[in-house]
């Protein structure tokens, strides 16, 4: 990789005016929201004029919209899924499960502008013929919840969400479905499960849940910032979105930055972001002017990137891709030259060990053996052939479960291995046995 | 996200349990059964409602004894059995009597680089419990928990499945077990985006008592 | 036809069949666990992988696409596919372990992790020996184990209800179990309760798992988690010889296997029906069964005193032609078969007799709409079809105390528990008895006692309350040597390792009985009437030949799984 050829795909994103967020004061309030133009997209889109819902689901494709809730898949594309109307009852679930480690952005948009996703999922419900959203919110963001049914019940008060909306024939019920506690439920087709009232286990697929989602009825499931970026595209146009940040992925994002940085926190700029410039400039730095060790780019379950492998990665599926790791939710870690990988390895398999469901095999058991195994590794009684273990385990666990519950908690620990082989030998039990030296293509990767 | 720390036993929940609540006691009222049919109203089958119903009645009862579990899937029309699986897979659904108030403390990715661990381990200290335990009083519960969502503002802890406390420091914690002895719950804090910071001087909400600006994460003594 | 490609051979299919069934339908066997057709499918054992692939079509015309030696061209799905839960399409090749290393590769990481955790406690378990678990494990599974922590360790030996105990440490989360409860019998009575690895299946606090159908979770659990409070510990699967059959403890008749071991019936598991009972037992049917071992007459009996068999024909004989056959009250038995009741009735019409009457055993509410029935004897309807009557206990008994009735010949029953004969009658007539059990409470009066062969003994054939005729066979041996029985009893596994003989070297518990095929020949002989058949299978081949209401009941018919009969009405 050419390192500082590379160039941000965000444009003058240092002038770049906020859409998800803009800075208006309490835009949160349905009012201030109104008086902005919010509800007008909904409104353009009801008439059904200009949009009727086979044309809304066109242009949320034309404009290159990928779910942000983690697997960057195409949101008109998953849309155009649902079969057409039987009479039955169809749903859509807004997933505000957000449980992600490393995520904190939807509900930062759940709190300052949540009728933008109201709006969202109306037009969704509106796009696909949906009579019933579910909007399903951990039940950890108890407070958020509260305020947003607050905001909800104007919003059905002012007859922009329940029957009949705005005097059309397009009537949709929004209802926000509090968890309690378990980062399975993001999985979507847990989500569906946990909705039903059962305990959250996901389902095999086939059959997709545009065929036989909640209640066994079509359902399509989209995050949160997903669903907000939909009024946006109505007003401004699928042009307008597809040429903000990179091509292949365009769009604003909601940065969420962690961890060793002076300016932690959520910020909106489009995709494509140099991770340099996120970090450097985004947030200030890394705290005390530390070097930057890590970069894990979208949340827990993306493989983390070395400092010497970020040069020119932009935050976009192909330039991650490329890099080694995946956008994820865009939730990034940033870890400072101390870190302990082995430890923070450790805590991450413990996250995966208690949130696995249970239901499968590989993950069940799967999950606990690596915390194990890297919690040995962490009290210095570990042995190196320890590692080729874990890279042996992840193999039995990626791919072969029902949800990527078992992938997500795989990768982490095959890649921070991988990545940081050096500091896990070193904490293994001294061996008789030679260490085995870097494989050629890190070596390789290294000194670039 | 409670019950950290997986301990390789898997205890038996007494299969005879005493009850907890009087007869009269262990009823809904009927503004409570109204609210109830109105969550059952909400999905296509009762069962879409036991979630908000455990809620409901964890927040009249404390905490979901059996009986409770029974008294709710009663209500909802569905299995005791469903229910009681459903409630014992969610961690923030309290099975047991727990203290006044549980203080859930993320050590979970971000938090566990930004501190959290000192947090959790100045906490147990402080009131001379370990997590997973309650104070003699009764009056707090440590919890290690799964991430919160709340990485940015890193170390966090959450109060009783209600309100986030951020950014926090042995002072803050200090603080923090001050009011709850007093009764105080902490109020809602608004975390203030940084480029409204930037852009407009501050929170844009005028509506909350409370603001904090991220901030620069403490540097974690420990990790573990 | 479609056709699908497996292991490299070519099978046609018909409809929409799901791969795993499919496979074992055709006799291509797949490991799993969780499968079962009766119930719905989680795909959540992840042990029946397989490498799929379905031909490439051309984006734009659908056409499938041929490589350049005119084979289409094959597209593998990226990720191994659970068979179960995956269904055929034509043209699909399917790759198992038997001709894909990475299928038998990820067969065996899926075993070792299921091993993990588990107690490999195979040398005190009652399922191993039959635990697919063990059995996959060895064929499959890897040769030792790389986990070298602790265990987790889970509640064991814990009564869910009163039939079912839990070692949760066993438990590999397949929810067959919990599954059952809510899909099949709906009792709903059971959960897995917490998550992950702590996962176990559980009755709610303050609770029971005592459904009425509760002992199938042990059929079903694939592992030794789930066993029997009544079973634990008694016998191994190998000590044991399995007889397939059906249950008596109700007119379902339901299909079953008796486990024996040194000539005592152990236990009775369901036997696949589809036509009666599918998969399942009722508990009541699987409990059923101490009366085949407990309380047996020591030997035929002359007034109270132990005789040989050929004085207690001669006798019962003597007393039968000392009295006026018009004198005489025969009673056929719904707990006796077919072939037994007929002779019955050909040995009362050939004396003259009036035609032998039937006591009806209902407990009304008993039942419900599933296998229990209200009916609590097996073959009423056999005795229904052979044209006998429901005995009017009352007209019965006074019949009895006026004298009008000297001599009451008894099936297996007990017409003083009827009400039919009280004790004090007993001393004016004479009463001749084939009994099961030293509990019948007619056997202290009676003056000939003819220990009969219950159904565990012998052969023959049963009706049950929907009309389906079905045979038993002998699953236990009796004092003696009878060929028909040797003939017809089931293998033990220790037959197949040893001489067919091995099974029944061992004397102990051999009841001193006799089949009702054998006895009433015996006296009918002694009464100069013609009642020569080879065995039982030649009686019901006379049955099903001259009485209506059994046509096609033959024995090659029946089978294992028995034939339906014409409703009664209709075959009149």
């Amino acid at each position: 990789m050419e390192a500082k050829t590379a160039k941000t795909k965000a444009g003058e994103w240092r002038k770049y005016e906020r859409v998800l967020l803009p800075p208006i004061k309490d835009l949160h309030r349905i009012d201030v929201y109104e008086a902005n133009g919010g509800y007008k997209a909904l409104k353009d889109a009801i008439k059904g004029e200009k949009w009727t819902p086979t044309a809304v689901t066109d242009e949320v494709k034309a404009s290159g919209l990928r779910g942000r809730g983690g697997a960057s898949f195409g949101c008109g594309l998953k849309w155009s899924f649902m079969p057409k109307p039987d009479g039955g009852p169809r749903y859509l679930c807004c997933n505000g499960d957000e449980s992600e480690p490393g995520t904190f952005k939807d509900r930062q948009l759940m709190e300052y502008n949540p009728h933008l996703v109201f709006e969202g999922i109306m037009i969704a419900c509106y796009a696909m013929s949906i009579s019933t959203c579910y909007l399903y919110v951990r039940g950890e963001y108890a407070d958020w919840i509260d305020q947003m049914e607050t905001e909800l019940a104007k919003a059905y008060a002012k007859g922009y969400v329940g029957k009949n909306i705005l005097g059309s024939d397009f009537s949709c019920e929004l209802i926000i479905h509090k968890g309690a506690g378990a980062y399975i439920c993001g999985e979507e087709t847990s989500l569906m499960e946990s909705l039903e009232g059962k305990r959250a286990y996901p389902r095999i697929k086939p059959p997709f849940p545009a065929q036989y989602g909640v209640f066994g009825r079509p359902t399509t499931i989209n995050n949160v910032e997903t669903l907000a970026c939909v009024p946006l595209i109505l007003e401004r146009g699928a042009s307008w979105y597809a040429g903000l940040g990179a091509a292949k992925h365009p769009g604003p994002v909601l940065y969420g930055i962690s961890g060793h940085v002076n300016r932690p926190g959520v910020y909106e700029y489009p995709t494509g972001m140099l991770i340099t410039d996120l970090i450097e400039e985004v947030a200030r730095g890394v705290r005390g002017g530390k070097k930057v060790k890590a970069v894990v780019p979208g949340g827990s379950s993306t493989p983390p990137l070395r400092a010497d492998m970020i040069d020119g990665v932009t935050m976009d599926v192909e330039s991650l891709r490329e890099a080694g790791s995946m956008m994820g939710t865009a939730g990034m870690l940033v870890m400072d030259e101390d870190t302990d990988m082995v430890s923070w390895l450790r805590r991450v398999t413990h996250f995966y060990h208690h949130e696995s469901c249970g239901q499968c095999t590989p993950c069940r058991e799967g999950t606990g053996w690596l915390e194990d195994i890297v919690s040995r590794i962490e009290r210095g009684e570990g042995r190196v052939r320890d590692l080729d273990l874990l890279a042996d385990l992840c193999s039995q666990m990626e791919g072969r479960t029902v949800c990527a519950l078992a992938d997500a908690a795989a990768w982490p620990v095959r890649y921070t291995i991988d990545r940081f082989r050096d500091e896990f030998v070193a904490r293994c039990r001294p061996s008789h046995v030679a260490v085995p030296a870097l494989p050629e293509s890190e070596l390789e990767e290294a000194e670039t | 996200m409670a019950e950290s720390g997986h301990g390789k036993v898997v205890k038996l929940p007494d299969r005879d349990p005493k009850p907890a609540f009087s007869k009269e006691d262990l009823v809904f009222a009927s503004e409570e059964k109204k609210r109830i049919a109105g969550f059952v109203e909400e999905y296509e089958k009762p069962d879409g409602a036991i979630m908000k119903a455990l809620w409901l009645a964890q927040e009249k009862f404390g905490f979901l004894h059996p009986d409770v579990i029974q008294l709710v899937a009663d209500e909802v029309g569905i299995p005791y059995a469903q229910a009681y699986g459903v409630a014992t897979f969610y961690t923030q659904y309290y099975k047991n009597k727990t203290g006044k108030y549980v203080l859930d403390v993320c050590t979970c990715f971000s938090c566990q680089v930004c501190g959290g661990y000192d947090i959790l381990h100045y906490l147990e200290e402080k009131l001379e419990i370990h997590k997973g335990e309650t104070t003699d009083d009764g009056l707090f519960t440590i919890q290690e928990v799964e991430c919160l969502g709340a990485c940015g503002s890193a170390p966090m802890l959450q109060v009783t499945n209600g309100p986030y406390v951020h950014h926090l420091t042995r002072e803050k914690v200090d603080a923090l077990v001050d009011a709850l002895q007093n009764g105080q719950m902490p109020s809602f804090t608004s975390i203030t985006l940084p480029q409204d910071e930037d852009e407009m001087g501050g929170n844009r909400r005028t509506d909350v008592d409370k603001t904090e600006a991220y901030r620069t994460p403490p540097v974690a003594e420990t990790v573990e | 036809m479609p056709k699908v490609r497996i292991d490299n051979e070519t099978y046609e299919f018909e409809g929409r069949p799901k791969l795993l069934q499919f496979c074992l339908d055709i006799g291509v066997e797949l490991p799993h666990f969780c499968y079962h057709p009766s119930m719905s499918v989680p795909a959540n054992c992840r042990q029946c992988l397989v490498r799929v692939g379905t031909p490439a079509r051309d984006r734009g015309t659908g056409e499938m696409q041929v490589d350049e030696a005119g084979n289409p061209v094959i597209q593998y799905f990226p990720k191994l596919q659970t068979s179960c839960s995956l269904e055929i399409t034509d043209g699909m090749v399917v790759e198992t372990h038997r001709s894909s290393e990475e299928v038998a590769g990820a067969q065996k990481d899926n075993l070792e992790f299921l091993l993990i955790n588990h107690p490999l406690d195979c040398p005190i378990c009652d399922q191993a020996g039959h635990c697919p678990l063990q059995i996959q494990a060895y064929k499959y599974g890897p040769e030792g184990s790389r986990f070298e922590f602790d265990k987790v360790h889970k509640p064991k030996h814990i009564r869910l209800g009163p039939r079912v105990v839990l070692d949760g440490e066993r438990c590999i989360n397949c929810t067959r179990c919990t599954r059952y409860t809510s899909e099949v019998s709906g009792s709903h009575q059971l959960t897995i309760i917490e998550r992950g690895v702590r996962n176990y299946p559980m009755t709610p606090p303050g609770t029971e798992f005592d459904e009425p159908y509760s002992m199938n979770v042990i059929d079903i659990c694939p592992v030794g988690a789930l066993t029997s409070a009544d079973f634990r510990f008694k016998a191994r699967i190998w000590e044991m010889s399995k007889t397939p059959s059906i249950t008596v403890a109700n007119a379902k008749g339901s299909n079953c296997y008796y486990w024996v071991k040194d000539n005592l019936v152990m236990k009775v598991t369901p036997r696949q029906n589809m036509d009666v009972n599918e998969y399942w037992l009722a508990d009541e049917d699987r409990l059923d069964y101490e009366r085949f071992n407990k309380d047996r007459p020591a030997g035929p009996m002359i007034n109270g005193s132990a005789a040989g068999w050929d004085a207690a024909y001669g006798e019962a004989a003597r007393l039968l032609s000392s009295v006026d056959p018009s004198e005489v009250l025969f009673i056929g038995s719904p707990f006796a078969t077919v072939e037994d009741n007929y002779l019955l009735t050909k040995l009362a019409d050939s004396l003259g007799s009036p035609a032998p009457q039937y006591i009806r055993h209902v407990e009304i509410g008993k039942g419900d709409d599933w296998l229990i029935t209200d009916e609590k004897a097996p073959n009423h309807q056999g005795c229904e079809r052979l044209g006998m009557s429901e005995i009017d206990a009352e007209i019965a008994a006074a019949r009895i105390q006026t004298g009008e009735i000297k001599l009451v010949y008894v099936l297996e029953e007990d017409p003083v528990v009827a009400g039919v004969l009280s004790a004090s009658d007993m001393d004016a007539v004479k009463v001749i008895l084939h009994p099961y059990n030293v509990t019948n409470e007619t056997l202290h009066g009676a003056n000939v006692v003819l220990p009969a062969a219950t159904i565990v003994e012998t052969v023959g054939t049963f009706v049950n309350i929907d009309g389906h005729a079905q045979r038993v066979r002998p699953a236990k041996a009796i004092r003696g040597v009878n060929r028909t029985l040797v003939m017809e009893m089931g293998e033990s596994r220790a037959d197949r390792h040893g001489t067919p003989f091995d099974r029944w070297h061992n004397e102990t518990n051999l009841v001193d009985c006799q089949p009702g095929w054998v006895s009433l020949p015996e006296v009918a002989e002694r009464l100069d009437i013609e009642m020569a058949y080879k065995g039982p299978r030649q009686v019901m081949e006379e049955v099903a030949g001259t009485v209506d209401a059994f046509q096609g009941a033959t024995y090659e018919a029946m089978g294992l799984e028995g034939v339906r009969l014409m409703e009664i009405g209709a075959a009149v």
